[in-house]
Parts: C-alpha cells; structure tokens; sequence
C-alpha cells in the first residue's frame, strides 16, 4: 500500500519533469515543425513534381524527371558541382590547420595579445557578407579587389609560372585565413577549457612541445575539431558566394523551374549529408580505437 | 631517455663551465624561438589587416591618388568629401534604422529562444532527447537555399512577404539565421553549471520558469554576451535571405545597398549623380567608403565589447562536450 502510493508519487515527479522539459523545448518544437520539417517535405515533393499552377502552388507529379534532367541534360550542373566539391575538400582541411595554429599561437602569453586576438576576429566582423567580397574580390567589380600579391622583385626572380601558382596559393590562403574567424573562437574556447596542470605534469616527466600536443592538446579539443569540421563544411557550402548555390538559387527565382531547383538543392544536400555522415563515423571509429589504447 | 642522457652531458663538463655554458645555451635558444613566434604571427595577423587597412587607405584616396601607382599606401592627404558622397548615396541613416531594427530584433529572439531551449536540452532527461538534439545539429546541416522555396511559399500564403517577418519571426523559434548554432552554444554551456543551486531553488519552492529567468540567465552573462555579438554580426551581414524575402527599396537593408554602388563605378550615370556634390565620379575610394560605412557600427559595437567578448569566448566552457 505504502509503495504503491511511493510510486505514484515519483510517477507524477517524473511526468511533472517531462511537461517541464516540454515547456521548455516547445519554441523549438514549434519552430521545427513549421519551419523546418514542412519545408523539407514539401522540398521533397516539389522535386518529384513540377508545378503547373504558381497560384494556389499547384504540383503534379512527374517522379523521377527532374534528377534525369539534372544528370543528363543538364550541362552545367555536374561540372560546378564538382568545382564545389573540389574547392572545400581542400579547403576544409586548410581551415582546421590554420585556425587551431591560430588559436594556439595567440592561447599563450604574448606582448600585444589584446590586439592580435582582435586582427584574429576581423573577419568575422566583416564576414560573409558583401563587404567581404568586395574586399577578396570576388565582388561584382574585379578590379578594386585586396588581396596579397608577390612582390614584383620575386616575381622577376621566380618566373611566371611558378609566380602564379604561388599567387593562386596566397589567394587560396588569404580566402581561408578569412574565412575561419569562427573556427578560431570555438578553438580558442576549447583550448582555454583545457586544465594547465596537465601541461605542468606533463613537463615534469621530460615530455616536449611536440609530445604534449600531440598526447593532451589535441585528444582534449578532438570535440572542437569534429564540431569545426561539421561547420567548416556547411558553411562553405551553404555560402551564398559559393557558385552552385547561386546556380540553384538562379533556377528557381530566375528561371522559375522550381521542381529542378528543388531537386538540385537534395541532390546537393545528400552530398553535404553523405559527407558529414561519414566525418561523424571517422570520429566515432577514432575515438573507440583511441580509447581501446 | 632523453633526460637522463642530458644529466649525463651536463656531468661531463668541468664544473666551473658547467652553469654558464648551459644558460646561456638555453638562452639563445629561447631568443630564437621566440623569434620565429613573433614572426609567424605577425605575418599570419598582416594578412587578416592587409585588406582592412587596404580598405580604409583606399577610402581616403582622391582621384589623382587612384591614378598614381606610386600612391599605394599613403595619400595626399585625407579626403573626406569620399565619405560625404557615398553617405548621401547609401541614404545612410534610412537603411541604417532598417538594419538597427533587424539586427537587434533578431538577436533578441535568438538569445531569448536559444537559451530557453539550450536549457531544457541540457537539464532534462527524456525520452526521445537524442533523436531530437540530432534534429538540432540536422537543422544546421541543412542549407537555408535547399528549402528557401517552401518556405517562402508559406510565408507568402501568410501574407508576410516584403516584410521583416520572415527574418525575424523564426529567431524566436530557435531557426532563423544560425539558430541551431545559438542553441547548441547554450546547451553547451548550461550542461557546464553546476546542478546545486537550481536544486536549492526548487527546494525552496521556485518555479521552473522562475530558476530560469532569475538564476540560470543572470548567470550565463558571458555566453548572453557571445550570442549577442554573433548574432548581431550574422544578421548585419547576411544578404541572402533578405534578397530573397525583402522586395521594395525602401526596406533594404543596409549592406544590401552596396551592389547597386559597385554598378555605378565609372559610369556616366555615375558622374551626373555626384557631379553637383564636387566629386568625380563613383570611384574605388567612395566604393570603400561606402563599405566602411556599412560595417562601422559593427566595428563601434566590438571596441566596446571586445574584451568581455573574448573573457565570454573562454568562458564558455566548449571543451567538456
């Protein structure tokens, strides 16, 4: 009798808890079904269908046309998607490196780190926007673009070939370096959660610079990489400067073909999910097997 | 190894050579990388300043400057009548309101929604919770372009096309511009307090909402912090979504202005439009001022909060995921 009331009453805590966390979740909840999951379904639906009626968005079913023309007509598609494909592949990388030797070199104590950390921030002050691409150039005029060149002494020096590639791999870096300003935050976050008697017995049984990155630094902030890398990812492909988007974006306000810019837009979003997918299961296979050790 | 092998070498020198030798080994060792250090980030740091300074030095050009090639970094003097034309060409202060009520609006919402909602992922348990904070980092997998359609659509049925609606409503709903992003920031750091003092409160009869509003958000003023200036600059800078949901001219926001400028440059239409005002043409340097105008406020709001900002960044606890 006693026990049976006990659990009664533990039963009504826990439901109390669980309207709770409903009350507190239900913004999102709400902000999900309508904002989010609706969308995505009728995103879905829209890229098997092609509309007949703008007014009243009536759509008719044609399956699996819309694909069959991104794949086979299509001739532009499939040669900027790759484009895409190619510049973050390497881009990514080139972020995560550059922005975790930042943080790591302005996490110490430095003469003038107040102002190195705000140099560090810029970008994300004026980033993504079109103030940032007019400053690397790729705004609407070529020619009033800033970004670094070899001086003209090298480049005598040098000759033209090698000079261009060198220039493309600043420009490449200059892109990269401004890109990351969020990168380099949620590492320096990272970086500063991590307990510095760690580093202090670490130093005391003789270990290096080099052992201890390697030993504590990095096993430390491997969340921050994964969580960069995720967003590194969507950020350079859902940026608006990034051609295909614009390419989609063109398809469905320009031309009006809303179902192949629906169709496209998934086409695309499985890559980016595919690819996350497996960036998530590299984490997930890494960190058993470094645990295993 | 290492170690015992570097007692051994110091055992082996004469005593009297012993100390000073080793010092001053060590010392110009130390000189040298610290050396190197500064260097490495003085040049990383030069390329993050070279286009802003760039930017700024152009701004400032006349013509005759923009000509000249061996003006590069230091023109003849400062010429502010550039900042006085694209002032007037921007319809600054209009757009500038426009931007204002966006921005701030926006990052109202998301700090309010965000940290509701951060709150509730990191404190209660219940079924489903995994499957649903999936669907958080899912919604920030997905790129806005994929369902902008639909969901311009539906905001169009709701009659609320050509309005601030569409930006700003969702930000109350935890979406908008980054959302998932606010939320997991949140979460992150919530997960990071200690239980105890929500616990006394409930002991002593204070209401969930009431734990929240009164002790957990004074509390998380850091991350509040962080939030703001994040949001605030995403949303001053984004031109995407606003391209697509804003239509007329009048409620442009600011850096949306900035296209129409670059079209001008050099241009006869150019040359009528400023001719009264004593200026050229739309050149390079009222391009450039025109961009520094357009991120000035960003740039007034982080010298004031730059250092609470940095002191939040560290505080908010991302390593103990």
């Amino acid at each position: 009798m006693k026990t049976e009331k006990k659990r009664k009453k533990i039963m009504t805590m826990r439901r109390r808890r669980g309207l709770e966390a409903l009350m507190f979740l239900s913004p999102w909840l709400i902000g999900t079904c309508v904002l989010f999951i609706y969308p995505i379904f009728s995103s879905v639906k829209l890229s098997f269908s092609e509309i007949v009626r703008l007014r009243g968005f009536v759509m008719e079913w044609v399956g699996l046309e819309n694909y069959e023309y991104i794949f086979a007509y299509d001739i532009n598609f499939m040669p900027t998607f790759l484009e895409v494909v190619k510049d973050t592949l390497i881009n990514t990388p080139l972020t995560l490196v550059f922005s975790m030797v930042i943080a790591m070199l302005i996490n110490r104590p430095v003469f003038g780190r107040g102002f190195f950390r705000s140099c560090f921030f810029l970008p994300v002050l004026l980033g993504s926007g079109y103030v940032m691409a007019q400053l690397l150039s790729i705004g609407a005029t070529g020619s009033v673009g800033v970004g670094i060149e070899v001086p003209p002494l090298l480049q005598e020096l040098l000759g033209s070939s090698i000079v261009s590639f060198v220039q493309a791999f600043l420009d490449r870096i200059t892109v990269v370096l401004w890109k990351s300003g969020v990168q380099i935050l949620l590492f320096l976050a990272g970086l500063q959660g991590i307990s510095s008697s760690l580093y202090e017995a670490a130093k005391c049984d003789g270990a290096t610079q080099w052992e201890m990155f390697w030993k504590i630094t990095l096993p430390s902030i491997a969340p921050i990489v994964l969580l960069n890398f995720v967003y590194s990812l969507v950020t350079y492909f859902a940026s608006s400067d990034n051609e295909l988007v614009q390419y989609i974006i063109d398809e469905v306000f320009t031309e009006t073909q809303f179902g192949r810019g629906a169709a496209m837009g998934w086409v695309y979003f499985a890559f980016v999910f595919l690819l996350c997918g497996f960036v998530f299961l590299m984490a997930r296979v890494i960190s058993s097997k470094s645990e295993r050790e | 190894m290492k170690f015992t092998e570097k007692i051994a070498k110091i055992q082996a020198i004469p005593k009297d050579k012993k100390n000073l030798s080793l010092v001053a080994a060590t010392k110009t060792k130390h000189i040298i990388v610290r050396i190197f250090y500064y260097l490495v980030l003085c040049s990383l740091s030069f390329v993050f300043l070279y286009p802003f300074i760039k930017m700024i030095v152009t701004s400032f050009m006349s013509d005759a400057d923009l000509i000249n090639i061996v003006v590069k970094w230091i023109p003849e003097g400062l010429r502010w009548e550039n900042y006085e034309v694209a002032f007037e060409q921007l319809d600054y202060l209009r757009y500038l309101k426009n931007s204002l009520l966006v921005s701030g609006v926006a990052t109202v919402g998301h700090l309010l929604s965000c940290s509701f909602v951060g709150y509730g992922f990191a404190r209660y348990n219940f079924r489903l919770k995994g499957p649903l904070f999936a669907l958080v980092i899912l919604s920030m997998l997905v790129p806005i372009q994929t369902i902008i359609f639909p969901l311009y659509m539906q905001f169009a049925n709701w009659g609320w096309t050509d309005s601030y609606l569409p930006l700003l409503v969702p930000t109350f709903f935890g979406y908008g511009l980054n959302g998932a992003f606010f939320i997991f920031l949140f979460r992150q750091f919530f997960s990071g307090l200690p239980k105890e003092m929500e616990e006394a409160a409930r002991i002593d009869g204070c209401g969930p909402l009431r734990t929240f509003f009164r002790i957990m958000l004074p509390m998380s003023k850091s991350t509040i912090l962080v939030g703001t200036v994040l949001s605030f600059v995403w949303h001053w800078n984004d031109y995407f979504e606003p391209s697509i949901y804003v239509r007329s001219v009048h409620k442009q926001l600011l850096p949306s202005k900035l296209p129409a400028l670059y079209e001008l440059v050099n241009t006869e239409e150019a040359m009528e439009l400023v001719e009264e005002m004593g200026a050229f043409t739309i050149n390079e340097a009222i391009i450039m001022a025109a961009t520094v105008l357009v991120i000035l406020p960003l740039l007034i709001v982080y010298a004031f909060l730059q250092k609470q900002f940095m002191e939040g960044v560290e505080r908010s606890g991302l390593t103990g995921m």
